[in-house]
């Protein structure tokens, strides 16, 4: 197959394309199991194969996919006729930042494939997940199990060749529970990546009997709670909503083709402009942020990007300064070019695409920020006069130029004069991107630090949906609108 | 549609049976092309030809699937895929229910809703649609951006109940012109949802982008003072909150589940404002709809509100056998939602400048990134964009930079209701996550809602 390819590209190339590369998936496999009150409501596995197939012709992407590769020439050839249909309306023709041709190898590390455990194994760990939920308090319970299994052929007209082998795992619980006003109150858990693998046996039986326990306390804490006052405080976010924050106000802020205005017609823009990178001031001297593909154990590291360009670990802010952004190689060129000046010394490796018939846009790999030196999270509290703790994602809703947001969380702790006094439920926070970050007052050291997988990252058109992570510890803001 | 979907189905449905499976089998095929504008280039031109099989198989009450995209030629694969779900089906827990599995009484196939010119659009037609509909409109530092997506749709069904089928097609077109300023980081957009090639008229889209584009670069912008406002949405607006209540709203299954603004006391209550009614009416054929649900099941208009009374939730299959309900026909991929037009002879957004008006009016076309703030309340929240207006009261005409709405859909379809539009417009709601599912409301063109809170301005564009 590998050979057919290639003789296509070549046969595309010859032809007049500027560039050509294919990403064939053998063979992509899922595996979903969620059991709901004890009922297996889904009990299913898929399998996808197929070939995506990118070609540039005079500064034009022409993009064509099919699961039926039987049809090899057809799929270069409908790839090619895009292009030269996009060619007509070119207006910064598109040119590619170097890299190197590479023939190599990625398979992420894993102790136990996922897809060798039985099923009655699997299916016996949501049983006693679900025995674990169903206590008093909770009146809907949710234990989930997710095993991805892709392998990746990528081949390029530059003489890349990469096989990747990546396999996930994600694993969720969750509780449910209705309050005296008849409103649903929720918290979950999604284990943060320890270790060095990401396998089956990262699954962790005796933590999730922990932490089963814990969010059914805290459900019920919520469900007897006061609701969360309109106030003006610091917000100590954990890492289960701080993962969040970071995603959707520093990761989709600082994607170049959002910056680059590639997404205005769907997903928005960006407040970042090209002339932020070295001098703007993202947030207090406590913020340092980082594009890290390197983590050995998270879905946001991948070895090469669909360009073919090794994973990397690049800095995005520095100390607060605005430094990097996540790249690909057709961004960095433009942003350079429209920026008269480089901003960018090269692809950062972080061109992806979801699927075979997706085509590769930048995403992030593990926006990760840097464990501060404000000491462990009671030393947090104690250092806060009038604030709230939050924890748990239930809401996000973010400005189209990722410039303010709003979020619900699934609980709070009100903070008074050093000491956390009680639960309240309806927590939300609010505000200004930029605003907000510089009133980041402190940062947690690393027994705060949690690297979160994110498994439903949405963007583009047609859309696609990426698994990443972040590693966060635990922040305070001051001067935070809560409770609207 | 190609005959052979309906030959795999039976040779699998065979299949199903000699290896003694009672099994139902599910098939979409979609070929889907997307032109994408960004930076007044075309960005991406895509194609792609998708075909997959979803297998579910069964005994008494326990239930196992499998799906793989495969192709037609690939009747093996498809055959594993079958004993592949037969296998995780032995390992399965029994679920508290048994599921219902449809008897179809004969083969229904639905091609009403295909047109072959449609689906068939060339890229030249695409890109001339584009350029006709920015005639003159483009500059150094006004955009285009945008997207003309277009394709085929096949859904079709069998199981082993039966030898007889199920099957739609449908062609669609979703498109969306924006212009944005190269700088000032402000956006006006037009679209056009089409089920057929005559449904492509790029001038209204040039005349309603030239009428906000003039405003937007000759208004003054500011900050609007938060505090409460007389706001009027857009299709797109309306049509984003409406489909809201899938999920959070009218929903049986979701509101047992404890995820509805809506109970079972609520049935037959004034729960909304009485000029909203909302019905699912399959025979709008703009709405891409399944005249028979895949459980065989006629579909036909199913009021959700009248005149503000609530009348009814919707429950498929699934939900209906888990909570001994009856199911209503809401066994689709989408339902063809209908907000009944009002009485008010104002339909444009030009037509809403020139009218007199007694207070300020906020005009939002479009809610950018809603969520549900609390699914209990009906609360949700999101951001103005793409062309938002302040018409004072004093008939000026301002730009606000965006704004934040936080606000239940009990208020925001309520009694606060002012007036709506007397015309009706096919919004597109379509996404592109997963499999191509062509969904479209009708909607008034505007309605007019009073004293709704703004809780947060921006400070710049």
């Amino acid at each position: 197959m590998q050979k057919q390819i290639k003789a296509q590209i070549d046969r595309i190339v010859s032809s007049g394309a500027i560039y050509a590369d294919a990403r064939w998936y053998p063979v992509e496999e899922e595996d979903y199991l969620s059991m709901w009150n004890g009922n297996l409501k889904s009990a299913s596995a898929a399998r996808e194969s197929g070939i995506g197939v990118r070609v540039l012709y005079k500064g034009a992407w022409g993009f064509s996919a099919s699961s039926d590769v039987n049809n090899l020439a057809g799929i270069f050839d409908k790839a090619y006729e895009n292009a030269r249909t996009a060619a007509e309306r070119v207006t910064f023709p598109v040119r590619l930042a170097e890299k190197d041709a590479l023939q190599a190898k990625f398979s992420s590390p894993n102790q136990i494939d996922p897809f060798t455990i039985a099923y009655d194994e699997k299916v016996a760990f949501l049983k006693q997940m679900d025995d674990l939920l169903n206590q008093p308090g909770v009146f809907q319970r949710v234990a989930s199990l997710n095993f991805m299994r892709k392998q990746i052929i990528y081949i390029d007209s530059e003489g890349s060749e990469i096989e990747k082998n990546i396999i996930e795992v994600f694993p969720s619980i969750a509780v449910m529970g209705v309050d005296e006003d008849g409103e649903t109150h929720e918290r979950t858990f999604r284990p943060p990546r320890l270790g060095e693998t990401r396998g089956w046996e990262t699954i962790d039986k005796e933590l999730f009997a922990g932490e089963s326990e814990r969010i059914v306390r805290e459900l019920n804490q919520v469900l007897k709670a006061e609701p969360c006052p309109k106030d003006d405080r610091s917000v100590i976010l954990l890492p289960g909503i701080m993962f969040l924050q970071t995603h959707e106000t520093i990761g989709h802020a600082l994607e170049l083709d959002r910056i680059l205005g590639y997404e205005l017609a769907f997903a928005g823009g960006s407040f970042v402009t090209l002339e932020d990178f070295g001098s703007l001031r993202y947030g207090s001297e406590k913020l340092t942020a980082r594009a890290d593909a390197t983590a050995v154990n998270s879905p946001g590291s991948f070895g090469y990007d669909d360009d073919g360009v090794p994973a990397q670990d690049n800095l995005l802010i520095d100390r607060g300064i605005l430094v990097g952004a996540i790249t690909g190689r057709q961004m960095v060129e433009e942003a350079n070019a429209t920026a008269r000046k480089q901003i960018f010394r090269g692809s950062s490796g972080a061109n992806r695409a979801t699927s075979f018939y997706r085509v590769p846009i930048e995403r992030m790999t593990n926006i990760n920020i840097d464990p501060g030196n404000d000491g462990t999270l009671e030393d947090i509290i104690k250092d806060t006069e009038k604030g709230i703790v939050l924890d748990g994602d239930k809401s996000w809703s973010i400005g189209s130029n990722r410039e303010q947001f709003h979020f619900a969380t699934e609980i709070g702790w009100l903070v008074e004069d050093g000491e956390v006094t009680n639960v309240v439920k309806n927590s939300t926070y609010k505000g200004d991107t930029l605003k907000f970050y510089n009133a980041l007052s402190a940062v947690g050291d690393e027994s705060t630090w949690e690297l979160k997988y994110v498994d439903n990252c949405g963007k583009g058109q047609p859309n696609q949906i990426m698994q990443l992570g972040h590693g966060i510890p635990v922040c305070r803001f001051d001067n935070v609108r809560i409770g609207e | 549609m190609d005959e052979r979907i309906i030959e795999r189905l039976t040779e699998l449905r065979q299949f199903a049976i000699e290896k003694g499976l009672v099994a139902e089998f599910f098939f979409h095929e979609e070929e889907s092309a997307l032109m994408r504008f960004a930076n007044s280039a075309i960005s991406l031109n895509t194609s792609e030809h998708l075909l997959r099989l979803e297998i579910t198989v069964h005994e008494d009450n326990r239930r196992a699937s499998f799906s793989l995209i495969t192709n037609l030629d690939a009747l093996e694969d498809m055959k594993d895929g079958v004993l592949q779900a037969g296998e995780i089906l032995k390992h399965t827990q029994p679920l508290s229910y048994t599921p219902t599995i449809p008897v179809y009484q004969e083969t229904f196939i639905e091609e009403t809703a295909f047109d072959s010119d449609l689906a068939g659009i060339s890229n030249a037609e695409k890109l001339d649609y584009f350029n006709r509909a920015v005639t003159g409109l483009e500059s150094d530092q006004i955009k285009l951006g945008g997207i003309f997506s277009s394709g085929k749709n096949v859904v079709a069904a069998m199981n082993t109940n039966s030898g007889h089928a199920l099957a739609f097609v449908t062609s669609d077109a979703q498109i969306t012109i924006v212009l944005s300023h190269k700088t000032l980081k402000w956006e006006v957009i037009a679209e056009q949802s089409a089920q057929k090639k005559t449904d492509l008229y790029p001038m209204p889209l040039q005349r309603q982008l030239a009428y906000l584009l003039d405003h937007y670069q000759n208004a003054p912008a500011e900050q609007i003072p938060l505090g409460r406002y007389d706001i009027v949405f857009g299709p797109a607006a309306i049509a984003e909150l409406v489909n809201t209540m899938n999920w959070i709203g009218f929903n049986g299954g979701m509101m047992k589940r404890g995820f509805s603004f809506l109970q079972e006391e609520d049935l037959g209550i004034q729960v909304l404002g009485s000029q909203f009614s909302l019905m699912d009416d399959p025979t709008h054929i703009e709405t891409f709809p399944f005249s028979v649900d895949l459980m065989g099941v006629e579909r036909k208009p199913f009021p959700l509100f009248e005149q503000g009374v609530f009348k009814a939730f919707t429950w498929d299959q699934d939900s209906a056998d888990e909570f001994d309900a009856q199911p209503t026909g809401h066994d689709v991929m989408h339902k063809s939602l209908v907000v009944c037009a009002g009485n008010k002879p104002i339909n444009s957004l030009e037509a809403l400048v020139n009218a007199p008006r007694e207070n300020d009016v906020l005009y939002i076309p479009y809610i950018h990134y809603m969520n549900f703030v609390n699914p209990s309340q009906g609360l949700i929240t999101g951001s103005s964009r793409f062309g938002a207006l302040l018409l004072k009261q004093d008939g000026r005409v301002v730009v606000p930079y965006n704004v934040r709405l936080t606000q239940s859909l009990k208020d925001i379809f309520g009694e606060k209701i002012l007036w709506i539009s007397d015309g009706q417009v096919a919004y597109n709601v379509s996404a592109s996550y997963g499999a191509r599912n062509p969904t479209a409301l009708i909607v008034p063109n505007l309605v007019y809602v009073k004293d709704l809170e703004i809780s947060h301005a921006n400070s710049s564009y």
